[in-house]
């Protein structure tokens, strides 16, 4: 192992991930100060924080008899760490992968260089380890040594820290598994499924980042993350025979003074580790620079029709490009996300509420919900989708540049597709939330209509905001709009959001406060729909005017 | 109205203190297959985009087609076929399926769209591959599709920035010939590429920009009488009318 290119591939992989989070690199060498800033913070901060806990628990217990009481909840507390350190790090290099997927620059494997593949293979595993993982460890590390060194818990203190460590590599090194692993599956599947395969891996694609996020968010927020911690302090020794929870059992025995199975658990999480690091050599070795075979869509003759959008007044022209969006966003992995937010977005808290619906005292809460779910996901995919669908044509849009399209076609185009796909997403969430919610029918009445009013205004301002703010770099990731005019954009929704909901203001606190109704909501509504009209007016003749512009100064 | 397919008129275009094109007046006839050529960053690619509209000039007039470029965009552009260096597809889309949305794109009556589609697939060896998503494509199958959707609609102007990239002998053959079979029914062709051979055999009329300026302008025998080259190929006169023509003393130094 030359440990010199190994470091020479981390630093390669981490300026890599630097460029994918957007940051700019101005400069070949940066000062250490710089480049390791977060860490440096994190040290700070555990050791200051140790420091004033470890002095204050000294102090508060320096009677043996009280303090013994004590000494098993923090040191259960440590035995906890390694395993909950392996969680969150699994979700997080996981998530690293995803970031990496979408992007276009490509972080092939230097093959060609004199690098052998467990080299390569390290250098993935701990580049993946940097950011988060390796942050926290540090923070949560400095944090407990500093406050054993007080509390007489120094050993069992640096113990965990290094087995923090090693749970950190285990999950990287599992992530490097699966990302392999994942590969090649896809290629097999791709292989099998045929012509089916772009829908099995939108379907796929869609499951994996249902599921994904819904971890994520459970793991990160709420109390869905607490009750984690607990049930990992207490049930861990139960389930010794889970590899992943060995390096906490070994802090556990070890601590305890049953130095022969802390050895054995000892031994057993490092074959693990090197089982791992090995098992991901070898599928390198063998599949690093596998590529996923084509996907066959179609064969032969192919002569989609104008159909459906030629009865609605779009031409051939038009029609072709909603076609072409559509399957962007069905086919393009970072563009799938898009439709996966909003769902995200309302499906968890969702699921959390849905326990609670239809208990005593919760009626206000469950109409604010179903408020929330009627009008939320299609407003936040009515705004999301019309600010990415014209940069979203990235480098190749040339085509449309250089193709006889009009403004006027252009704008028709892309607002049809992001109305259509608010609409969509709105006929699924209200439907879930009035099921879930057992909404009266005058709510329902007024949330649909005002969901509806809300996807074709914030449509037309987002995609006004889009044509503007477009970027079509797509190295090293497709950005699709300028930071600034995404957050234009979101206070442009926002307010005009607003401006469509005010009339409701009324109603909605009538719902809290009996007898504070001063209008009637169908009313309200109607005052909400012509609001709505006029903002999807203005602004869908401000969005033409920015295509003429775009069209005009294409390449300038 | 000019009868000319295209004519510009001391056209200049600055980005901030560059003058990428300067003072340049060209005027080309129907049925002609015009080289545009110059090292890089000499103004060819500007030149090129302004006669579709895709950069506007600071000066000057830009006529093509009988009609100045900014009168009707969208007219002008139904009548173009255009290859840009290096084109970027939509990957995620299949061959026939990119060829069908430029096929609607243009107004192409399906079953018109359809033969054609299959008839350049075949000439082009693409049949069996065009069902693929176009990321799995080779560069070479990606700037075929890019060709086919430049010829699909039956252009009247054709301006392409090195268009034989990356095609194997047979593709680039028929490619040659196909142009030469269009001049003959009146398609005029803009040609921007590095392979000298290519300009020498094919255009009939060769411009050479440098620093932005048109240097020289003409066909291959008004090129050696400007360049004082009589039996010369283009090569050297293009080196000697750049200025660029000594690269023996860098190759010394790079054998150092």
């Amino acid at each position: 192992m030359n440990w010199k290119n190994v470091a020479f591939l981390v630093s390669v992989e981490r300026k890599s991930g630097r460029l994918i989070r957007g940051q700019r690199l101005t400069k070949y060498r940066e000062s250490r100060l710089t480049a390791n800033l977060f860490y440096i913070i994190a040290l700070t901060l555990g050791i200051v924080i140790g420091f004033f806990v470890g002095t204050a628990y000294s102090q508060s217990f320096s009677d043996p008899a009280v303090s013994s009481q004590f000494q098993p909840l923090v040191l259960s507390f440590l035995w906890s760490l390694p395993t909950i350190v392996m969680i969150y790090s699994v979700v997080f290099t996981m998530f690293a992968q995803i970031q990496r997927s979408g992007i276009k620059a490509s972080s092939q494997v230097p093959f060609w260089l004199p690098i052998t593949w467990q080299e390569h293979t390290l250098a993935s595993i701990l580049a993946n380890m940097l950011g988060f993982p390796l942050i926290s460890i540090v923070g949560i590390g400095a944090g407990i040594v500093t406050f054993g060194f007080f509390a007489g818990l120094f050993i069992p203190a640096v113990l965990t820290s290094l087995a923090m460590l090693g749970a950190a590599f285990t999950a990287s090194a599992l992530t490097e598994v699966f990302r392999v692993l994942q590969m090649r599956f896809v290629g097999a599947v791709y292989k099998s499924s045929g012509r089916a395969a772009v829908w099995v891996r939108f379907a796929g694609s869609l499951i994996f980042f249902l599921l994904f996020y819904a971890v994520y968010f459970f793991v990160i927020y709420g109390t869905g993350a607490l009750t984690f911690i607990q049930n990992i302090a207490s049930t861990q020794n139960s389930v010794w025979f889970v590899p992943f929870v060995w390096l906490g059992i070994m802090l556990y025995y070890l601590t305890s003074g049953f130095l022969l199975e802390g050895f054995l658990f000892l031994g057993l999480s490092l074959l693990l580790i090197a089982g791992l690091f090995f098992f991901g050599t070898w599928l390198n070795k063998r599949f690093g620079l596998y590529e996923p075979p084509a996907i066959t869509v179609t064969h032969g003759v192919y002569a989609p029709k104008t159909g459906l959008l030629g009865k609605l007044g779009f031409s051939t022209s038009e029609a072709a490009l909603i076609r072409k969006d559509l399957k962007a966003f069905t086919r393009r992995r970072e563009l799938m996300t898009i439709f996966i937010g909003p769902i995200v977005i309302i499906l968890v808290p969702l699921f959390q509420q849905f326990g609670q619906a239809g208990e005593a005292g919760s009626v206000q809460l469950n109409l604010l919900w179903a408020g929330l779910t009627f009008l939320f996901p299609a407003s936040i995919m009515a705004m999301s989708l019309g600010n990415l669908i014209m940069g979203e044509e990235g480098q190749a849009v040339w085509r449309i540049y250089a193709a006889p399209f009009s403004a006027r076609s252009l704008v028709k185009s892309k607002y049809f597709f992001v109305v259509l796909f608010g609409l969509i997403i709105f006929a699924i969430t209200s439907t879930l939330g009035a099921i879930i919610y057992g909404m009266p029918f005058r709510a329902v009445f007024v949330g649909a209509f005002e969901a509806v009013f809300l996807v074709f205004a914030l449509s037309a301002v987002s995609l006004a905001n889009g044509i503007k703010g477009a970027d079509f770099n797509e190295l090293p990731r497709p950005r699709m709009i300028r930071v600034e005019w995404s957050l234009i954009n979101l206070i442009a929704c926002a307010l005009g959001g607003l401006a469509i909901l005010a009339p409701l203001i009324p109603y909605a606190i009538s719902t809290i406060i009996p007898g504070f109704n001063v209008l009637d909501p169908y009313i309200a509504v109607g005052i909400s729909g012509v609001v709505a009209a006029i903002i999807a007016f203005v602004f869908y003749r401000i969005a033409i005017n920015n295509a003429e512009e775009l069209l005009r100064n294409a390449e300038s | 109205m000019s009868s000319n397919v295209v004519e510009l008129k001391n056209v200049t275009k600055r980005y901030d203190a560059i003058v990428a094109v300067d003072r340049v007046n060209l005027t080309l006839n129907s049925g002609e297959i015009f080289g545009l050529l110059g090292p890089n960053g000499s103004g060819k690619s500007t030149t090129l985009k302004m006669l579709l509209g895709l950069v506007h000039p600071d000066e000057g007039l830009v006529t093509v087609l009988g009609m100045p470029v900014q009168q009707d965009p969208v007219a002008l552009k139904r009548m173009v076929g255009y290859v840009p260096e290096a084109p970027r597809l939509y990957e995620f889309l299949t061959g026939i399926e990119y060829l069908d949305f430029i096929g609607d794109v243009y107004g192409m009556q399906p079953e018109d769209k359809r033969n054609r589609i299959n008839e350049y697939l075949k000439a082009l060896q693409l049949e069996g591959r065009e069902g693929d998503m176009i990321n799995s494509y080779s560069e070479g199958m990606k700037q075929k599709i890019a060709l086919i959707s430049a010829f699909l609609h039956k252009p009247k102007l054709l301006i392409m920035d090195e268009p034989l990239n990356g095609l194997d002998p047979r593709s680039a053959r028929i490619v040659k010939d196909f142009l030469q079979e269009l001049k003959r029914q009146g398609v005029t062709t803009i040609l921007s590429t590095h392979v000298l051979e290519i300009a020498q055999a094919m255009c009939d009329r060769i411009g050479i920009m440098y620093h932005g300026k048109l240097q020289a302008l003409g066909n291959m025998n008004e090129l050696r009488e400007m360049s004082k080259l009589p039996d010369s190929g283009l090569e050297d006169i293009f080196l000697k009318l750049t200025g660029t023509g000594d690269v023996r003393p860098v190759v010394e130094e790079l054998l150092k």
